[in-house]
Protein backbone atom coordinates (compact mmCIF):
# COMPACT_ATOMS: atom_id res chain seq x y z
CA UNK A 1 0.00 0.00 0.00
CA UNK A 2 1.24 3.57 -0.87
CA UNK A 3 2.47 5.61 1.89
CA UNK A 4 1.21 9.09 2.72
CA UNK A 5 2.53 12.24 5.54
CA UNK A 6 0.77 14.75 6.15
CA UNK A 7 2.46 18.01 7.22
CA UNK A 8 0.71 20.30 9.00
CA UNK A 9 1.19 23.80 9.30
CA UNK A 10 -0.62 26.13 12.35
CA UNK A 11 -0.52 29.95 10.82
CA UNK A 12 2.73 29.02 8.77
CA UNK A 13 4.65 26.98 11.27
CA UNK A 14 5.22 23.56 10.44
CA UNK A 15 5.19 19.97 11.96
CA UNK A 16 6.21 17.63 9.17
CA UNK A 17 5.02 13.75 9.69
CA UNK A 18 8.19 11.97 8.95
CA UNK A 19 6.17 8.32 9.45
CA UNK A 20 3.45 8.73 7.51
CA UNK A 21 0.79 6.30 7.31
CA UNK A 22 -0.30 3.20 4.75
CA UNK A 23 -3.39 3.82 3.18
CA UNK A 24 -5.88 2.25 0.74
CA UNK A 25 -6.34 4.68 -1.49
CA UNK A 26 -6.61 8.54 -2.60
CA UNK A 27 -10.26 8.94 -1.87
CA UNK A 28 -9.52 7.59 1.80
CA UNK A 29 -6.36 9.94 2.23
CA UNK A 30 -8.57 12.74 1.06
CA UNK A 31 -11.00 11.73 3.74
CA UNK A 32 -8.81 11.88 6.81
CA UNK A 33 -6.73 14.94 5.42
CA UNK A 34 -10.41 16.74 5.50
CA UNK A 35 -10.91 15.52 8.84
CA UNK A 36 -7.81 16.28 10.33
CA UNK A 37 -7.65 19.56 9.09
CA UNK A 38 -11.20 20.28 10.44
CA UNK A 39 -10.72 18.71 14.25
CA UNK A 40 -6.91 20.61 14.30
CA UNK A 41 -8.95 23.47 13.08
CA UNK A 42 -12.07 23.18 15.81
CA UNK A 43 -9.08 23.23 18.61
CA UNK A 44 -7.19 26.17 17.16
CA UNK A 45 -9.98 28.64 16.19
CA UNK A 46 -11.65 28.09 19.58
CA UNK A 47 -8.53 28.38 21.39
CA UNK A 48 -7.35 31.35 19.12
CA UNK A 49 -3.93 29.95 18.67
CA UNK A 50 -4.54 29.81 14.97
CA UNK A 51 -6.42 30.95 11.67
CA UNK A 52 -5.06 29.11 9.11
CA UNK A 53 -4.98 25.17 9.10
CA UNK A 54 -3.18 23.84 5.96
CA UNK A 55 -2.70 19.76 5.77
CA UNK A 56 -0.20 19.20 2.78
CA UNK A 57 -0.11 15.45 1.74
CA UNK A 58 2.86 13.83 0.38
CA UNK A 59 3.08 10.58 -1.35
CA UNK A 60 6.62 9.97 -0.41
CA UNK A 61 8.05 13.18 -1.79
CA UNK A 62 5.58 14.21 -4.42
CA UNK A 63 2.81 16.49 -3.56
CA UNK A 64 -0.94 14.62 -3.45
CA UNK A 65 -3.57 17.43 -2.32
CA UNK A 66 -3.63 19.87 0.22
CA UNK A 67 -6.63 21.18 2.40
CA UNK A 68 -6.95 24.66 3.85
CA UNK A 69 -9.04 25.76 6.49
CA UNK A 70 -9.18 29.80 7.25
CA UNK A 71 -11.35 31.74 10.10
CA UNK A 72 -13.22 34.40 9.15
CA UNK A 73 -14.71 36.48 11.00
CA UNK A 74 -16.39 39.45 10.13
CA UNK A 75 -18.01 42.17 11.98
CA UNK A 76 -19.86 45.67 11.04
CA UNK A 77 -18.32 48.76 11.93
CA UNK A 78 -18.99 50.42 15.11
CA UNK A 79 -20.87 53.46 14.67
CA UNK B 1 -0.47 -19.46 37.12
CA UNK B 2 -2.65 -20.36 40.67
CA UNK B 3 -6.08 -20.10 41.58
CA UNK B 4 -5.07 -17.24 43.84
CA UNK B 5 -3.07 -15.22 41.25
CA UNK B 6 -6.58 -15.28 38.59
CA UNK B 7 -8.54 -12.70 41.05
CA UNK B 8 -5.47 -11.18 42.77
CA UNK B 9 -5.78 -7.89 40.79
CA UNK B 10 -9.73 -7.70 41.03
CA UNK B 11 -9.17 -8.40 44.86
CA UNK B 12 -6.61 -5.60 45.34
CA UNK B 13 -8.81 -3.36 43.57
CA UNK B 14 -11.77 -3.48 45.54
CA UNK B 15 -10.15 -4.49 48.84
CA UNK B 16 -8.70 -0.67 47.85
CA UNK B 17 -11.54 1.12 46.23
CA UNK B 18 -14.62 0.03 48.33
CA UNK B 19 -13.30 -2.52 51.60
CA UNK B 20 -13.39 -5.99 51.18
CA UNK B 21 -13.84 -8.75 54.41
CA UNK B 22 -11.77 -11.84 54.93
CA UNK B 23 -14.83 -14.04 54.06
CA UNK B 24 -15.50 -12.28 50.94
CA UNK B 25 -11.95 -12.28 49.78
CA UNK B 26 -12.19 -15.98 50.08
CA UNK B 27 -15.47 -15.98 48.30
CA UNK B 28 -13.89 -14.16 44.89
CA UNK B 29 -11.39 -16.82 45.57
CA UNK B 30 -13.63 -19.82 45.59
CA UNK B 31 -15.22 -18.72 42.42
CA UNK B 32 -15.19 -21.03 39.37
CA UNK B 33 -13.51 -19.20 36.66
CA UNK B 34 -12.51 -20.47 33.23
CA UNK B 35 -9.00 -18.96 32.03
CA UNK B 36 -8.81 -18.26 28.21
CA UNK B 37 -5.77 -17.13 26.48
CA UNK B 38 -7.01 -13.96 23.52
CA UNK B 39 -4.19 -12.86 20.92
CA UNK B 40 -4.55 -8.56 20.58
CA UNK B 41 -7.16 -7.11 19.06
CA UNK B 42 -9.89 -9.41 19.21
CA UNK B 43 -13.46 -10.08 20.30
CA UNK B 44 -14.26 -11.22 23.58
CA UNK B 45 -18.44 -10.80 23.12
CA UNK B 46 -19.46 -8.21 20.08
CA UNK B 47 -22.57 -6.06 20.26
CA UNK B 48 -25.95 -8.01 19.82
CA UNK B 49 -24.36 -11.65 21.10
CA UNK B 50 -26.27 -12.96 23.86
CA UNK B 51 -23.14 -13.46 26.52
CA UNK B 52 -24.05 -16.23 29.57
CA UNK B 53 -20.63 -15.13 31.75
CA UNK B 54 -18.78 -12.67 32.90
CA UNK B 55 -15.01 -11.23 31.48
CA UNK B 56 -12.50 -10.89 33.99
CA UNK B 57 -9.53 -9.31 33.16
CA UNK B 58 -6.07 -11.53 34.43
CA UNK B 59 -3.59 -10.20 32.38
CA UNK B 60 -3.58 -7.59 29.42
CA UNK B 61 -5.85 -4.52 28.41
CA UNK B 62 -9.30 -4.10 26.83
CA UNK B 63 -11.24 -2.02 25.11
CA UNK B 64 -14.79 -1.54 25.26
CA UNK B 65 -16.36 0.39 21.42
CA UNK B 66 -19.28 0.57 19.39
CA UNK B 67 -19.04 1.28 15.41
CA UNK B 68 -21.17 3.38 13.38
CA UNK B 69 -23.48 2.77 10.76
CA UNK B 70 -20.47 4.33 8.35
CA UNK B 71 -18.00 1.78 10.31
CA UNK B 72 -16.49 4.48 12.42
CA UNK B 73 -15.26 3.26 15.99
CA UNK B 74 -15.35 5.44 19.36
CA UNK B 75 -13.69 3.22 21.60
CA UNK B 76 -15.51 4.06 25.21
CA UNK B 77 -13.58 3.09 27.74
CA UNK B 78 -9.84 0.98 28.75
CA UNK B 79 -10.01 -1.74 30.46
CA UNK B 80 -7.26 -3.19 33.11
CA UNK B 81 -6.42 -5.98 34.51
CA UNK B 82 -8.93 -6.94 38.03
CA UNK B 83 -11.71 -5.20 35.92
CA UNK B 84 -15.08 -6.85 34.67
CA UNK B 85 -15.70 -5.23 31.83
CA UNK B 86 -18.98 -6.48 30.72
CA UNK B 87 -20.23 -6.84 34.16
CA UNK B 88 -23.51 -5.43 33.05
CA UNK B 89 -24.34 -8.53 30.71
CA UNK B 90 -25.28 -10.08 34.55
CA UNK B 91 -28.48 -7.77 34.20
CA UNK B 92 -28.18 -6.54 30.62
CA UNK B 93 -28.47 -9.93 28.28
CA UNK B 94 -28.29 -8.90 25.04
CA UNK B 95 -24.93 -6.91 24.34
CA UNK B 96 -25.28 -2.98 23.14
CA UNK B 97 -21.47 -2.51 22.44
CA UNK B 98 -18.34 -4.67 21.74
CA UNK B 99 -15.70 -5.57 24.06
CA UNK B 100 -11.87 -6.23 22.36
CA UNK B 101 -8.79 -6.96 23.34
CA UNK B 102 -6.38 -4.26 22.86
CA UNK B 103 -2.56 -6.70 23.70
CA UNK B 104 -2.48 -10.33 24.44
CA UNK B 105 -4.44 -11.00 27.39
CA UNK B 106 -5.70 -13.50 29.77
CA UNK B 107 -9.05 -13.74 30.85
CA UNK B 108 -11.13 -15.40 33.31
CA UNK B 109 -14.71 -16.28 32.47
CA UNK B 110 -17.38 -16.04 35.49
CA UNK B 111 -20.60 -18.01 34.39
CA UNK B 112 -23.96 -15.46 35.36
CA UNK B 113 -25.32 -18.25 37.29
CA UNK B 114 -22.32 -18.53 39.66
CA UNK B 115 -22.05 -14.59 40.27
CA UNK B 116 -25.78 -15.06 41.52
CA UNK B 117 -25.15 -17.72 43.80
CA UNK B 118 -21.95 -15.62 44.81
CA UNK B 119 -24.56 -12.75 45.53
CA UNK B 120 -27.47 -14.58 47.14
CA UNK B 121 -24.52 -15.95 49.68
CA UNK B 122 -22.69 -12.60 49.51
CA UNK B 123 -25.08 -10.06 49.80
CA UNK B 124 -22.23 -7.24 50.80
CA UNK B 125 -20.59 -8.74 47.45
CA UNK B 126 -23.10 -7.76 45.26
CA UNK B 127 -23.29 -4.66 46.92
CA UNK B 128 -20.19 -4.44 46.14
CA UNK B 129 -20.31 -5.10 42.46
CA UNK B 130 -23.09 -2.87 42.09
CA UNK B 131 -20.73 -0.24 43.26
CA UNK B 132 -18.39 -1.08 40.92
CA UNK B 133 -20.89 -0.47 37.91
CA UNK B 134 -21.61 2.64 38.79
CA UNK B 135 -18.26 3.78 39.28
CA UNK B 136 -18.47 2.59 35.80
CA UNK B 137 -20.65 5.25 34.86
CA UNK B 138 -19.22 8.02 36.48
CA UNK B 139 -16.02 7.09 34.18
CA UNK B 140 -18.53 7.00 31.25
CA UNK B 141 -19.71 9.97 32.51
CA UNK B 142 -16.47 11.92 32.85
CA UNK B 143 -15.62 10.23 29.10
CA UNK B 144 -18.23 12.24 27.50
CA UNK B 145 -17.30 15.52 29.32
CA UNK B 146 -13.89 14.95 28.25
CA UNK B 147 -14.60 13.85 24.16
CA UNK B 148 -17.17 16.69 24.22
CA UNK B 149 -15.52 19.73 25.58
CA UNK B 150 -11.83 19.28 25.72
CA UNK B 151 -9.34 20.27 22.99
CA UNK B 152 -7.98 16.96 21.91
CA UNK B 153 -4.23 17.56 23.73
CA UNK B 154 -5.43 17.82 27.21
CA UNK B 155 -8.61 15.11 26.13
CA UNK B 156 -5.16 12.81 25.54
CA UNK B 157 -3.64 13.76 29.05
CA UNK B 158 -6.94 13.49 30.83
CA UNK B 159 -7.34 10.17 29.74
CA UNK B 160 -3.35 9.21 30.48
CA UNK B 161 -4.02 10.35 33.79
CA UNK B 162 -7.08 8.70 34.58
CA UNK B 163 -5.53 5.05 33.44
CA UNK B 164 -2.56 5.93 36.00
CA UNK B 165 -4.67 6.23 38.36
CA UNK B 166 -6.92 3.45 37.97
CA UNK B 167 -2.83 1.15 37.51
CA UNK B 168 -1.95 2.76 40.68
CA UNK B 169 -4.64 0.75 42.57
CA UNK B 170 -3.14 -2.59 41.12
CA UNK B 171 0.12 -1.46 41.65
CA UNK B 172 1.14 -1.07 37.73
CA UNK B 173 3.03 2.47 37.88
CA UNK B 174 6.82 2.31 37.96
CA UNK B 175 7.44 5.68 38.97
CA UNK B 176 6.31 8.38 36.17
CA UNK B 177 5.98 5.90 33.60
CA UNK B 178 3.14 3.19 32.85
CA UNK B 179 1.46 1.42 30.39
CA UNK B 180 -0.64 2.15 27.65
CA UNK B 181 -0.71 0.00 24.74
CA UNK B 182 -2.91 1.64 22.15
CA UNK B 183 -1.66 2.86 18.62
CA UNK B 184 -2.25 6.11 16.76
CA UNK B 185 -5.90 4.87 15.64
CA UNK B 186 -6.76 3.27 18.53
CA UNK B 187 -6.01 6.85 20.45
CA UNK B 188 -7.68 8.62 17.73
CA UNK B 189 -10.91 6.25 18.20
CA UNK B 190 -10.48 7.40 21.99
CA UNK B 191 -10.66 10.75 21.38
CA UNK B 192 -12.90 11.23 18.59
CA UNK B 193 -10.22 12.20 16.08
CA UNK B 194 -8.41 10.90 13.23
CA UNK B 195 -5.14 8.91 13.42
CA UNK B 196 -3.33 11.53 11.67
CA UNK B 197 -4.49 13.96 14.75
CA UNK B 198 -3.75 11.86 17.31
CA UNK B 199 -0.13 11.31 15.92
CA UNK B 200 -0.07 15.17 15.86
CA UNK B 201 -1.18 15.52 19.51
CA UNK B 202 0.84 12.31 20.57
CA UNK B 203 3.82 14.69 19.09
CA UNK B 204 3.09 17.75 20.63
CA UNK B 205 2.98 16.71 23.47
CA UNK B 206 6.41 15.11 23.57
CA UNK B 207 7.63 18.46 22.01
CA UNK B 208 5.90 20.53 24.74
CA UNK B 209 8.24 18.03 27.44
CA UNK B 210 4.80 17.11 29.01
CA UNK B 211 4.02 13.69 28.23
CA UNK B 212 5.89 11.09 25.70
CA UNK B 213 3.59 8.09 24.51
CA UNK B 214 5.86 5.76 22.92
CA UNK B 215 5.61 1.91 21.70
CA UNK B 216 2.66 1.61 24.26
CA UNK B 217 4.29 3.13 27.37
CA UNK B 218 3.97 6.99 28.83
CA UNK B 219 6.65 8.51 30.42
CA UNK B 220 5.90 11.29 32.38
CA UNK B 221 8.34 14.52 31.57
CA UNK B 222 6.65 17.32 33.75
CA UNK B 223 3.59 16.39 36.15
CA UNK B 224 2.39 19.52 37.03
CA UNK B 225 1.91 20.52 33.46
CA UNK B 226 0.25 17.51 32.55
CA UNK B 227 -2.10 17.48 35.54
CA UNK B 228 -2.72 21.30 34.37
CA UNK B 229 -3.30 20.26 30.68
CA UNK B 230 -6.06 17.63 31.75
CA UNK B 231 -7.98 19.51 34.75
CA UNK B 232 -7.72 15.85 36.44
CA UNK B 233 -9.85 15.68 39.21
CA UNK B 234 -10.04 12.08 40.15
CA UNK B 235 -13.11 12.27 42.48
CA UNK B 236 -15.21 10.69 39.99
CA UNK B 237 -13.29 7.57 40.42
CA UNK B 238 -14.16 7.22 43.84
CA UNK B 239 -10.81 5.37 44.77
CA UNK B 240 -11.71 4.82 48.28
CA UNK B 241 -14.49 3.69 50.49
CA UNK B 242 -15.03 6.71 52.19
CA UNK B 243 -15.64 8.15 48.18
Amino acid sequence: MPRFHFDIQENGRLIADDEGREFAGGEEVRKEAVATGASIARDAFMAGSACRIVVDVREENAPFLKVSITLDVEEPAKA
Amino acid sequence: MSGDEIPAALVKRLRAASGLSEQEIMAIHALPILVREYGAERAVVSEGQRAVECCLIVRGFCARSKTTSEGRRQILSIHIPGEIPDLMSLHLHVMDHDLRTLTPCTLGFVHHEALRLLYRRQPNLADLFWRDTLIDAAMFREWIVNVGQRPAPARLAHVMVELRERLKLIGRVEGSSFEMPLTQEQVGEALGITAVHANRVIKQLRQDGIVDLHRGRVDVLDETRLLELAGFDGRYLHQSPAL
